[in-house]
């Protein structure tokens, strides 16, 4: 195949790959999007693979297919709500994958220097495709290569042991809660500094050892980096990750001169970084603060919270639900570590049946990944049409009869509009304590995430359903008639 | 004290306002009640059974009035009564405040102190006096029965080895109480229901009866909350369309029942001649707001009549009189709480407190004062639906300057940002040779399509976009693909590796994708 036909190719994947991110604006658009996606990336690997300058091709075949076939086992496997950590998992090996690639190119570019130094033309060895490339180099595109192979390395490996990290918290390997080492973000830029010193020196002429170093250090920044981030901004992280991703194998496609991976690097790069805007707007705070970790300063004594939190039993909440007209269901990730889902759908098929209005609100930070909780409620089968955004149900929450939180904590606290001291004052939350009664399934009584009181608990249209959420929902369906 | 009740005078008056068992309650309060001879006998209770309850029974009005420091009535007193009035004596009663100036001058020159019951403020907590609420009840379900009893059919429709009967159809115009007890009484006799209301809110309240909401799409639609929960006139416009939708209906329906009342207003015209002269003759029309000169004008107050093309028309204004059993029992019932909160101490002492929202509300003459209108009551008597203020709609103007404001903002951070990358991109060009700056321009114009594109995505995906996103950055694959030829072990090492867990990403993520997009599903 020859160089033409390669470049054709990687122009139609690249034009498949932003169509397939378009088609993401709605659902009934998605389920062509992804195949845009699939198609386009496949044309990609195909012709690389039988373009020119790739040899090996059984060793390809092999790691293609063993690779292929992991792929598809996890996917098969994965519980949905174990997404989170998957998406994280999966960005660790386009970081580790972008650091291999980054010391490859360096010690390929020693190879071949040494090769044309000798004197040897050019076609007298079996030159790769990047071989070939490098060839042709001059002094200056070489400095600009060893930029950008720093770049990459430096992007890969923050991005690897990140979501190695991002990976445990939301597995529950690692303990969600913040924690630093002494020096903290001081630590950080220390390291940071080091690495710039060691991409100087090897743009100076330094070995390959230089950027081994800075693939140790760079990975330290990103696993200490993260394991400073909570549990309850994973969000932020996983999208940010995400961008990183985009960005290495940008930097990548610089190293090797591939526009088909610049493309691609580029595009998911500002998407990860979209979206960790728009997770950062949603909680109100800036995105430096989210990725230096913890809230921001307090500024003066929380509101103290009055009252008691009042219990009820399953049959006082069925007998609300079989009064109401119009409920209003709010999920957060309690709903997923309890693997609620199935029972809730099957509560708002009854409760519709009965001809009651039933909607979900789902505030944008509502569980650990972007759209977490959409993606659960539409695993359980839950009508996408019924499941809205905040901005799209907060005025109504004053015309509805019966709300029911079922495990979120932070999303609806009142204290973020009520109480300026309070950390998390001015976020956007769903005021669900206007409606007629509020139902919150919890497990027992401590404070969410984030260590907060919530004054919601406390309001007089309040009751508290204690207990796991899904053996809650489960004792209520039968009761409802 | 004495809480004395008369007889009622008011020609075809039947209601009484004390009955026995009302009377056990107020002697538990500490009164001691008096009754007039024969004036529970229209309604069905008789001396005997007083006496029983322990009432003393009078021979004449002019005792009564002479010996009850409570007098408790039904109808508004008429000049015969008017001459007992004394000092510091308490009247519960329905006065009609709003037509009867001279008699609330009379009754303050008397000082006499009198509550009406029409006046009863409606929040919740007096709910349990609401004398107009028991009465429209009443008058609501007594408006059906009479229709049946006029019209010629069943209700129900019935398949009968007879043939086959359609069922009626009634339409009740007004969801007030009068108007809900109706559609309860015509849905429950099978019935087809339709029912109309100015007031929106109301539908749910029709639809919970099981008649039909007959909805009138219009945009200035009126809430009754800020009046108390009382309908109040209509725009024209709004009019228009409203008898445009009956129009439409009277040719269909065979029962109407009208309870359309305005506080202080006349009756609303709203079932025109035209109507009637559409209607299938034998169809029956029950105005329940003849006494105020109804809602069609062909009623005659207190007569039924028949029209020209054999419509009926029941203007009768005594529907809970012609109940007078259950209506004397719900209004003593009325009665009997306003005087228990008169005596909260229940030892027979009236403490007549004109701050309590209630009473105040009520009272009309008080201390020789005339007390009508009251204040509005310290309590909204509904919640009031929130109108978001914000959503005002601006004037043109202002909305042209508003977006024209934020047009010049959005052009100039534009042009801040063009300018900021142009010097950027000239400033890398100045030093980096040709070959980057090709890479580089392919690479600022994906990053601007990854910005326009992902802004688009809906919220709802942005778990997919993850994933998918996660799974195309899988393509440094082909830079590994690009190095596997080498034959330096180490580069063929990691290289391979770097294959194979791209691979895992690919297939991994675009898969993980497509089963997340086929879950989601439209109602």
């Amino acid at each position: 195949m020859s160089s033409g036909i390669v470049s054709a190719a990687y122009i139609g994947a690249a034009v498949l790959f932003i169509l397939s991110l378009g088609g993401l604006s709605n659902q009934e658009s998605a389920k062509r999007a992804v195949w845009y996606g699939i198609l386009g990336m496949a044309i990609a690997v195909f012709v690389t693979i039988f373009g020119p300058g790739v040899y090996n091709i059984f060793l390809i075949l092999a790691a293609v297919l063993a690779g292929s076939y992991a792929g598809y086992f996890i996917s098969g496997k994965v519980q949905m709500t174990e997404m989170p950590q998957l998406v994280a998992a999966l960005h660790s090996f386009v970081g580790l994958a972008a650091v291999f690639i980054g010391l490859n190119a360096e010690m390929m570019l020693n190879s071949i220097i040494t090769l044309r130094d000798s004197g040897l033309p050019m076609n007298s060895s079996e030159l790769t495709g990047f071989g070939e490339k490098l060839w042709q180099k001059d002094y200056i595109e070489i400095g600009i290569l060893k930029a950008e192979v720093f770049l990459g390395i430096f992007i890969g490996a923050i991005t690897f042991t990140g979501s190695i990290v991002a990976f445990g918290k939301l597995a529950g390997k690692l303990d969600g809660s913040p924690k630093k080492l002494k020096g903290g973000h001081y630590l950080n830029a220390i390291s940071l500094f080091a690495c710039l010193i060691l991409g100087w020196m090897y743009l100076n002429g330094a070995g390959i050892w230089s950027m081994v170093i800075v693939t140790i250090i760079s990975g330290f920044i990103g696993w200490h980096l993260i394991m400073g981030i909570g549990g309850a901004d994973m969000p932020v992280v996983v999208s940010m990750l995400n961008s990183y991703s985009g960005w290495a194998a940008a930097a990548i496609g610089f190293t090797l001169g591939n526009d088909l991976l610049i493309v691609t690097g580029a595009l998911v790069g500002s998407s990860g970084a979209i979206l960790s805007y728009i997770m950062c707007k949603a909680m109100n705070r800036s995105f430096i603060s989210v990725i230096l970790g913890g809230f921001g300063e307090n500024t003066g004594p929380q509101m103290v919270v009055d009252g008691e939190q009042i219990s009820i039993d399953i049959d006082g909440v069925a007998s609300a639900l079989n009064d109401a007209n119009s409920v209003v269901i709010i999920p957060g990730y309690g709903m997923a570590v309890a693997q609620a889902q199935q029972s809730v759908s099957a509560l708002v098929g009854k409760l519709r049946d009965k001809n009651i209005k039933v909607r979900f609100a789902i505030h944008p930070v509502a569980g650990r990944l972007p759209g977490h909780m959409n993606v659960l409620l539409a695993e359980a089968k839950v009508p996408y049409d019924i499941v809205l955004e905040m901005d799209e149900i907060n005025e109504d929450f004053s015309n509805t009869d019966v709300v029911i939180v079922i495990g979120s904590n932070d999303i609806v606290n009142p204290a973020a509009q009520d109480d300026p001291n309070s950390p998390i004052a001015g976020m956007p939350v769903l005021e669900c304590w206007k409606a007629r009664q509020v139902f919150v399934s919890k497990r027992g009584q401590g404070t969410g995430y984030s260590g907060i009181e919530n004054p919601l608990f406390y309001k007089e249209n309040t009751r508290m359903l204690y207990g796991d959420a899904k053996v809650s929902i489960d004792a209520l369906l039968p009761k409802i008639e | 004290m004495k809480v004395g009740a008369p007889k009622e005078v008011h020609l075809g008056e039947r209601r009484v306002a004390i009955t026995p068992s009302s009377a056990v309650q107020m002697q538990k309060l500490g009164h001691e009640c008096i009754i007039e001879s024969d004036a529970g006998l229209a309604a069905g209770f008789s001396d005997e059974a007083y006496k029983e309850a322990g009432v003393k029974v009078l021979k004449s009005a002019a005792a009564l009035w002479k010996a009850s420091d409570i007098v408790i009535k039904v109808r508004d007193p008429i000049k015969a009564e008017q001459k007992f009035f004394r000092d510091n004596q308490t009247l519960i009663s329905f006065f009609n405040p709003a037509d009867n100036e001279e008699l609330l001058k009379l009754a303050a020159k008397k000082g006499i102190n009198v509550i009406a019951m029409e006046m009863v403020p409606r929040i919740s907590r007096a709910q349990k006096m609401d004398a107009l609420s028991s009465m429209a009840n009443i008058a609501g379900y007594r408006a059906i029965i009479e229709a049946g009893n006029n019209f010629g059919r069943f209700f129900t429709g019935q398949i009968t080895a007879a043939g086959k009967i359609p069922p009626a159809k009634v339409l009740v115009v007004g969801a007030g109480v009068a108007g809900l007890a109706a559609i309860g009484t015509a849905t429950s006799l099978g019935a087809i229901v339709r029912a109309f209301d100015v007031r929106p809110e109301v539908a749910e309240q029709i639809e919970s009866l099981g008649a039909e909401f007959l909805f009138l799409d219009f945009d200035d639609n009126q809430g009754g909350a800020e009046t108390g929960g009382y309908a109040s006139p209509s725009s024209p416009e709004f009019r228009d369309k409203q008898l445009s939708l009956f129009l439409k209906q009277a040719s269909d329906i065979d029962i109407v029942i009208t309870t359309a009342l305005i506080p202080n207003h006349e009756a609303p015209e709203l079932w025109t001649k035209e109507m009637v002269e559409r209607m299938k003759p034998g169809s029956v029309i029950i105005d329940l707001a003849a006494e105020k000169g109804g809602n069609c004008k062909l009623t005659v107050p207190d007569e039924r009549i028949v029209t020209e093309n054999g419509i009926i028309i029941v203007g009768y204004t005594d529907f809970p009189s012609r109940m007078a059993n259950q209506a004397s029992t719900l209004y003593s019932t009325n009665i009997r709480h306003m005087i228990s909160d008169l005596t909260p101490n229940k030892d027979g002492v009236i403490i007549h407190d004109m701050e309590d929202d209630v009473l105040r509300g009520a009272t009309v003459t008080y201390n020789k004062k005339i007390t009508y209108p009251p204040p509005a009551p310290k309590i909204a008597a509904i919640a009031t639906p929130k109108t978001n203020k914000s959503t005002k709609p601006l004037s043109r103007a202002e909305e042209k300057s508003l977006s024209d404001k934020a047009f010049k903002t959005a052009t100039k951070l534009q042009i801040g940002l063009l300018c900021v990358g142009g010097l950027l991109m000239l400033g890398v060009g100045s030093v980096a040779p040709e070959s980057f700056m090709q890479h580089f321009i392919v690479f600022v114009l994906a990053c601007f399509i990854g910005f326009q594109v992902i802004w688009k995505v809906s919220h709802a995906l942005h778990t997919p976009l993850m994933a998918v996103t996660n799974a195309i950055s899988g393509i440094v694959i082909l830079g590994a693909l690009l190095q596997v030829g080498s034959s330096n072990f180490l580069v063929l090492l990691l290289s391979t590796i770097s294959i194979l867990i791209a691979s895992i990403n690919i297939v991994g993520g675009f898969l993980v994708t497509r089963r997340m997009l086929a879950m989601f599903q439209k109602s």
